[in-house]
């Protein structure tokens, strides 16, 4: 094999006020021309950072590459070590040799530049081309990642496209000046299902036109799987798993790979809960603080036995749910935005995010509501809510009608239904300890007769969710995405609900967290008797999840019913489309 | 198809700003009117000073219409400012502004003008020219002061975002705090005495004066060097807020993705910071910056004062003083179009310098 890059030895750590942290620590691997190598990890594994190591992109301070070298090896030539070069030097491989792609293709591109221009920048400062050479390549390269109206793209600003597009002019930007290496950090995890299934094709596509060799990054074994040629398992810095896709899917030896491979949602059965990495290792640390992982005796497949649901009883619950007088009944409701307005301001036409939908759902149950970005199933949880104000149609709850409610009774129902947001960073404010942002909602409604009680309650809600009394006074920034999400979902509980609308609660999670939240939740609703709508752009997660389920396009429903009925025979097209982007 | 509508937009957006402008003015132009009414000073008396008879007095205020009742004044007022307005063919005679009749009625006439300021009532010239005088020099005045604050804050504010917490950008930070804090006639007046007075034989400068003039054989002269002074002193406080707001708005920037991108292509660090973050970092400041402009071309009381620079500012305050109505209306009425253009500038402003604003 014709090598490519040889990693040695890399440390790269982190100064913080809690001391140093070890992002990437002793990592060594090769890349092979022309291969791709898949890194998974959860966030906090060191897997991004080992990439933007090997760019010199770290942030210097509080970052440092330690030690270890990164030798590059050009045709012909010695392996060059980039660690040694001069910040000159290495600006000469960056966007040339090595193109990078990053995570957020809505933030990734600079937002008062046309597309065009940001890759023509590339192929102008690395490539000995006249101008109109270069700005034909710029469309030429658009045409290539599959953009529609090349030349009207180049002119576009960012925010014109859709965030696929977006990646795919990030994919023409990396791709722009032919590297040897092209490093994706997370390219699809801030995409929709279907989205992410065209970007790895065209990705694969494009490294068997050009050869190039790809790293790439993500959390999800699912989508390597269906790209990589081998893997690189990261835990906490260090690499505890390499080895050709085939046998680490396999013949997996770690325990991490084993619950990583164990905890997506499965698609052919249904499970009770979901593995997660805690039923394969524990985690402790020796005496000087090193992380000590300790393999658990449990075969993956016997948990999955163990864990799964026959179709008898998914039958008889089904049943038994739809029998019963329903909780909530929205009756063609329709929630319009205004598109175009008039001089005075009077709208003209409108975007029709939900567009006369009708459904019930029962006490007990979980609904399912699955589409692609834009699809308005987020406007449509936000309206039941009245976050979001309604064009017409009715939202009957236990026999009010919540779109005529005064503000002043819809108050006092706020507390009965609550939701649970996508983005645990944003939902809390950082500058109130987790322990007062869950008491909050109970002093404002009411609940309980002094503080005292309250605060037994809180900590009484802190540990139902898997955290502790310890955490009551501690700020948002101390915790992790997955305990953030634990935090909301007290702070939900707190008032008692019986309604839950759980919006993306789960998509900016880890794949592993992302199982362990997915446990909670069930857990609550059965210890509770709570009834979620779970809305989700991941099919899996929501066939998992509920029991009935509605798919979503446009403003309109689908296709609507029993959630393995629709999974197993989809009636519409876009239904099977939304199956067929779930990686394998 | 996407450029057309994007103008068209634009007109309709700009349209609709004027008109709401138009109302702003009109009111201000009540609400001064209304507190100078109901101030207990009689103008016309004020004309003519402590020794004047009544009966002079009566003329006068009759002849100024000061006699009549609130909304009376305001009514002819609004009619003389007016393009399009209605006059009495008696008074045709005596009027001090030339115009385009259009339709004539049996007593009076509808006709077309400029719009007319009256005359200030100490000095009986027209208000016109007494703002014509003043105006370019506070524009003057308010260029300089706001083209140092940016040609200094702007760079500042970047290096000082580039190592945030080294000594550079600690002292930036601490100099722009203490420059914000110091009232502008304070600076004003240590300006005058160090380098007008003091160091008079190495500067040249004078403590006092006004940029143009005119000499004693009555031709205009120009004093530019009287700018240099009265622009610093006006300038610092911008140069501290802008120096704070450019670095905050560029550290915020910089931590951003696209940046990350930017570096990742191989762009030079020169080329990441003033291509691609500066004209990021530049909304907030703009905001800043056109505030002071706008509030500079008000004119600057005390730095004018300082100075002797006669220029708006000082003209208002003047004005105000001695009550005399059409000199501070005149004035307000400027100062109020300013604000109004000035906010319709920087909504196009932010449009153009992020895409992602549009006007509409």
């Amino acid at each position: 094999m014709d090598q490519l890059l040889e990693v040695k030895n890399l440390s790269t750590f982190f100064e913080t006020e809690e001391g140093t942290v070890k992002a990437v620590n002793d990592v060594s691997f090769n890349i092979n021309r022309g291969e791709t190598i898949g890194i998974v990890g959860e966030s906090g594994s060191g897997k991004s950072v080992t990439a933007l190591s090997i760019m010199r992109l770290v942030q210097e301070p509080p970052g440092k590459i330690k030690h270890g070298e990164i030798n590059y090896f050009s045709k012909g030539q010695n392996p060059v070590d980039l660690l040694k070069l001069t910040e000159d030097q290495i600006r000469k491989y960056r966007g040339n040799a090595i193109g990078m792609i990053f995570q957020e293709p809505m933030t990734s591109l600079n937002p008062v530049f046309r597309c065009g221009n940001q890759v023509l920048e590339a192929v102008e400062l690395h490539m000995d081309l006249s101008k109109e050479q270069s700005k034909q390549r710029v469309i030429d390269l658009f045409a290539k990642v599959q953009l529609p109206d090349p030349e009207r793209i180049y002119r576009s600003y960012p925010h014109e496209l859709s965030g696929g597009q977006k990646q795919r002019v990030m994919i023409a930007m990396a791709m722009s000046c032919n590297p040897d290496l092209l490093i994706a950090d997370e390219p699809t995890t801030a995409l929709d299902v279907t989205v992410q299934k065209s970007i790895i094709e065209l990705m694969d596509a494009l490294k068997k036109e050009t050869g190039t060799a790809v790293m790439f990054i993500t959390h999800d074994l699912g989508v390597i799987s269906e790209i990589a040629d081998r893997v690189i398992v990261m835990y906490k810095g260090k690499i505890v798993e390499q080895g050709p896709l085939k046998a680490i899917f396999e013949n997996p030896q770690h325990p991490y790979t084993k619950s990583l491979l164990a905890c997506r949602p499965p698609l052919d059965y249904r499970l009770r809960k979901l593995p997660i990495v805690s039923d394969f290792m524990a985690i402790s640390k020796d005496e000087n603080g090193e992380l000590l992982l300790t393999e658990k005796d449990q075969n993956a497949q016997e948990l999955i036995d163990k864990f799964k649901i026959t179709e008898k009883e998914t039958t008889e619950r089904y049943e038994k749910l739809i029998h019963q007088e329903p909780l909530l009944k929205v009756d063609s409701l329709k929630t319009w935005f205004p598109a175009t307005k008039n001089f005075f301001g009077k709208p003209l036409t409108y975007v029709k995010a939900v567009d006369d939908i009708s459904f019930e759902v029962y006490p007990g149950e979980t609904l399912g509501l699955v589409g692609e970005s834009g699809c308005g199933k987020t406007t449509l949880g936000r309206t039941i809510l009245r976050l979001t104000q309604a064009q017409s149609g009715k939202v009957w709850y236990k026999g009010q009608n919540l779109l005529t409610l005064s503000d002043k009774e819809m108050r006092a129902l706020r507390k009965e239904i609550q939701i649970i947001f996508q983005d645990p960073y944003s939902s809390l404010n950082p500058r109130i300890t987790i322990g007062n942002a869950i008491k909050e909602p109970m002093t404002v409604h009411g609940i309980l007769n002094s503080d005292q009680e309250r605060k037994a309650k809180v900590n009484d809600l802190l540990n139902t969710v898997g955290l502790s009394d310890s955490h009551y006074d501690r700020y948002p920034h101390e915790f992790s995405g997955g305990q953030r999400q634990r935090v909301c979902i007290a702070r939900a509980l707190a008032l008692n609900p019986s309604f839950i609308i759980c919006d993306e609660s789960v998509s900016a999670l880890d794949v592993s967290v992302q199982a362990q939240v997915l446990n909670l939740l069930i857990d609550l609703r059965e210890k509770f008797n709570l009834t979620y709508i779970f809305i989700s752009h991941d099919l899996s997660v929501v066939k998992f999840m509920s029991d009935r389920m509605i798919v979503m396009n446009k403003g309109k429903i689908e296709e609507m019913g029993k959630t393995d009925d629709i999974y197993n025979s989809p009636s519409k097209s876009y239904t099977q489309k939304l199956i067929d982007a779930i990686p394998k | 198809m996407a450029s057309s509508n994007i103008s068209l937009g634009m007109i309709a957006f700009l349209l609709r700003k004027l008109f709401y402008g138009f109302f702003v003015l009109v009111l201000v132009i009540i609400l001064i009117s209304s507190v100078i009414y109901l101030a207990p000073v009689d103008p016309a008396r004020l004309t003519f000073g402590q020794r004047s008879d009544a009966k002079t007095v009566e003329a006068k205020r009759e002849k100024l219409g000061l006699d009549q009742p609130l909304y009376v004044q305001l009514g002819s007022y609004l009619n003389d400012l007016s393009p399009l307005s209605k006059i009495k063919i008696a008074d045709e005679q005596e009027l001090p502004y030339e115009y385009l009749s259009l339709l004539t009625f049996s007593e009076s006439k509808m006709v077309l003008k400029w719009p007319y300021l009256r005359e200030s009532f100490q000095t009986g010239r027209s208000v016109s020219a007494v703002l014509r005088e003043a105006i370019p020099k506070t524009i003057i005045l308010a260029f300089s002061a706001i083209g140092i604050a940016m040609l200094i804050g702007i760079p500042l504010g970047v290096m000082a975002s580039l190592k945030p917490n080294s000594l550079f950008d600690n002292s930036a930070v601490v100099l722009s705090v203490i420059g914000f804090s110091v009232p502008s006639y304070v600076s004003a007046m240590i300006l005058a005495l160090v380098f007008g007075y003091l160091l008079h034989d190495y500067t040249g400068l004078e403590t006092q004066g006004a940029i143009f003039d005119l000499d004693d054989l009555g031709d205009e002269r120009y004093f530019w060097k009287n700018l240099i002074l009265p622009a610093i002193a006006l300038g610092i406080r911008p140069v501290a807020i802008i120096t704070q707001l450019t670095r905050s708005a560029m550290l915020d920037v910089l931590s951003q993705d696209f940046i990350r991108t930017a570096k990742a292509k191989g762009l030079s660090k020169f080329k990441v910071v003033f291509k691609h973050a500066l004209r990021n970092a530049m909304n907030p400041v703009t905001t800043a910056i056109s505030g002071w402009f706008a509030s500079l071309l008000a004119g600057a009381f005390f730095v004018e004062n300082v100075f002797r620079f006669n220029g708006l500012g000082q003209l208002t305050v003047n004005a105000m003083l001695t009550y005399d109505i059409p000199v501070v209306l005149g004035a307000v009425l400027f100062t109020a179009s300013i604000f109004v253009l000035i906010n319709i500038l920087v909504d196009v402003l932010y449009a153009y310098l992020d895409p992602r604003v549009t006007v509409s």
